[in-house]
């Protein structure tokens, strides 16, 4: 068997990983936009992680297709078809979710082995949740200018994060990722991978686990996504750029309005030209 | 305190999740606004738009021009036709990013003057996720991937695209049926009493995860079926190759419409910017 040698198979296998792990989180992120989130005291209840999917996934197959599938079907179904695209801030997203999915799917060989799936579950799911918290705290410090000087606004970042942080790993960490991934993983091992005409992982065929290469490629991930983030909220280059307009403001600023307004002149002319031109022909 | 949490455990999840509701939104957003003004545009230029529109917020603190550039994707939002669901998210996605933020601030001996930085973080945050509104709810699905691709998005992109749009459908009904036959064979618990509405939840989420277990092998046929069906069309040398990509591409066509779209924007952002600088 020549499947066999290899867990990482064909291109083909790999595509159909993809399109399985993006479809099927795609469909829960859809989910988690509507379901409503309960409020007990200040712990918030909310069923808004569904990473045990990709999870799941990924300890079975290929990592790196499960991980790249779960992050664009993220990034499709929910982000994009329900309007909430953020542009370049959506790259941290993508990159946290890529990141934490593969690491996790790296760490487990056997996936019989049900203490090593817990624990690379949970190791996946805190990494995305701290690169998110992290990426976070320095887009308000950069978002809002003299972040120090607005009372009790640092405190009070610092607190709402690290809050939402613990309270997301050990509440929907347990709960929504752990017991699932756990429940499924053995219960679709030997199961699942026939259907996409694969051997199941076991030892020989695993991957190995986590190589210094891993650990290097997801650092310099989360730098690219901590910029994408950083650079989408942008605080740097804009002060000087205000004080341009400062110097010079008003007259710049007249002068694109002639421009425009002279810009729409001619384009409705030209349209309204063309558009009689059309109807002369027909 | 208990009649509170009572209540709000009356709201199940199941029953808000009507998926036939949300099966009609998201089609609805996809492809029930063809004929809006938006929708009439090429994808290129409503892409360049979102780009400047997204990124010039970010540029200034000025309360006038951040107003303005919020006016004017709040029109092309009300042009593109948005379903409510979509909308309704975006308030909602707004507040808890911004107001729960300023709440928290108070707490911690905020005053006043927290209002002011927070209210320009909002407008910025809205102007950006309105102006995608407009640009990815506005598009229909097939124009927004051809546009993403002209500008060398990667193909694996496009293809999501179009192709979450056609399955998403049918995933949600086979979800649904999965959810409908363990309803319909499980025995739920009583849930009158405040520990019974408890159980009741824990048990509703129960049978969520569950439910994807047949629905992760039933997928997992499909996508093999998808995967085959694209290789014997050759689709993973087509995803590389010029031609095809120049034969995909040819419908995409920039015409007055769009140019004029692009200075009408052009013309507003000029002047709120002298106004800002006026002012």
């Amino acid at each position: 068997m020549e499947l066999g040698k290899k867990q990482t198979a064909t291109q083909s296998q790999k595509l159909m990983i993809f399109v399985l792990t993006m479809a099927l989180y795609g469909l829960a992120t859809l989910f988690t936009e509507l379901i409503p989130s309960y409020q007990i005291g200040v712990v918030e209840f909310s069923v808004e992680y569904f990473l045990f999917i990709p999870l799941t996934l990924a300890m079975l197959f290929d990592p790196m297709a499960a991980a790249l599938g779960a992050a664009t079907g993220e990034l499709v179904f929910s982000e994009i078809m329900l309007g909430q695209f953020g542009g370049l801030g959506e790259l941290e997203k993508f990159l946290t979710v890529t990141i934490g999915v593969f690491v996790a799917g790296r760490m487990v060989k056997n996936p019989k082995n049900c203490r090593m799936v817990g624990i690379a579950a949970m190791t996946g799911t805190g990494l995305q949740l701290l690169m998110g918290t992290i990426v976070d705290i320095l887009k308000v410090q950069l978002a809002v200018e003299d972040f120090e000087a607005v009372a009790g606004l640092p405190q009070s970042v610092f607190a709402t994060e690290g809050f939402a942080f613990l309270n997301d790993l050990l509440f929907s960490g347990i709960l929504f990722c752990l017991l699932p991934t756990l429940y499924l993983v053995p219960k679709l091992y030997g199961k699942i991978e026939p259907l996409l005409g694969m051997r199941p992982r076991d030892e020989k065929t695993g991957l190995g686990g986590i190589s210094l290469r891993v650990v290097i490629g997801a650092a310099i991930a989360f730098a690219a996504a901590a910029g994408a983030e950083l650079l989408a909220t942008g605080g740097m280059p804009l002060i000087e750029w205000e004080a341009e307009w400062a110097e010079s403001g008003t007259a710049l600023a007249a002068g694109m309005v002639v421009a425009a307004l002279a810009a729409v002149i001619v384009l409705a002319v030209l349209r309204g030209k063309a558009g009689k031109g059309m109807a002369e022909k027909a | 305190m208990t009649e509170k949490i009572k209540a709000k455990l009356a709201e199940n999840i199941l029953d808000k999740l009507s998926i036939d509701f949300l099966r009609g939104q998201v089609l609805k957003n996809a492809y029930g606004n063809d004929d809006t003004v938006i929708a009439g545009l090429d994808p290129r230029v409503l892409l360049l738009w979102y780009v400047v529109i997204g990124f010039l917020p970010w540029f200034t603190g000025s309360l006038w021009f951040l107003a303005a550039c919020f006016l004017l994707v709040l029109a092309t939002t009300m042009l593109a036709r948005v379903a409510g669901l979509v909308l309704l998210l975006f308030g909602v996605g707004v507040f808890t990013q911004t107001g729960y933020l300023l709440i928290v601030s108070m707490f911690f001996g905020g005053n006043g003057s927290t209002v002011m930085p927070l209210l320009i973080l909002t407008l910025k945050v809205a102007t950006c996720s309105l102006a995608s509104i407009t640009v990815f709810s506005g598009l229909d699905p097939d124009r927004l991937s051809n546009g993403l691709m002209w500008y060398g998005c990667p193909e694996r992109l496009s293809f999501s695209i179009s192709y979450a749009y056609r399955m998403l459908p049918m995933l949600l009904e086979e979800f649904q049926n999965i959810l409908l036959s363990y309803r319909m064979r499980g025995n739920p618990p009583a849930h009158d009493t405040l520990t019974g509405k408890v159980r009741y939840l824990i048990y509703q989420v129960k049978i969520i995860m569950l439910s994807f277990y047949p629905l992760m092998l039933n997928t997992a046929k499909r996508s093999r079926t998808t995967v085959e069906a694209l290789e014997i069309k050759g689709y993973r040398y087509a995803a590389v190759n010029k031609e095809v990509k120049k034969m995909k591409l040819a419908s995409l066509k920039v015409t007055y419409n769009d140019m004029l779209f692009l200075a009408v924007s052009f013309l507003w952002i000029a002047l709120s910017l002298l106004a800002s600088t006026v002012f």
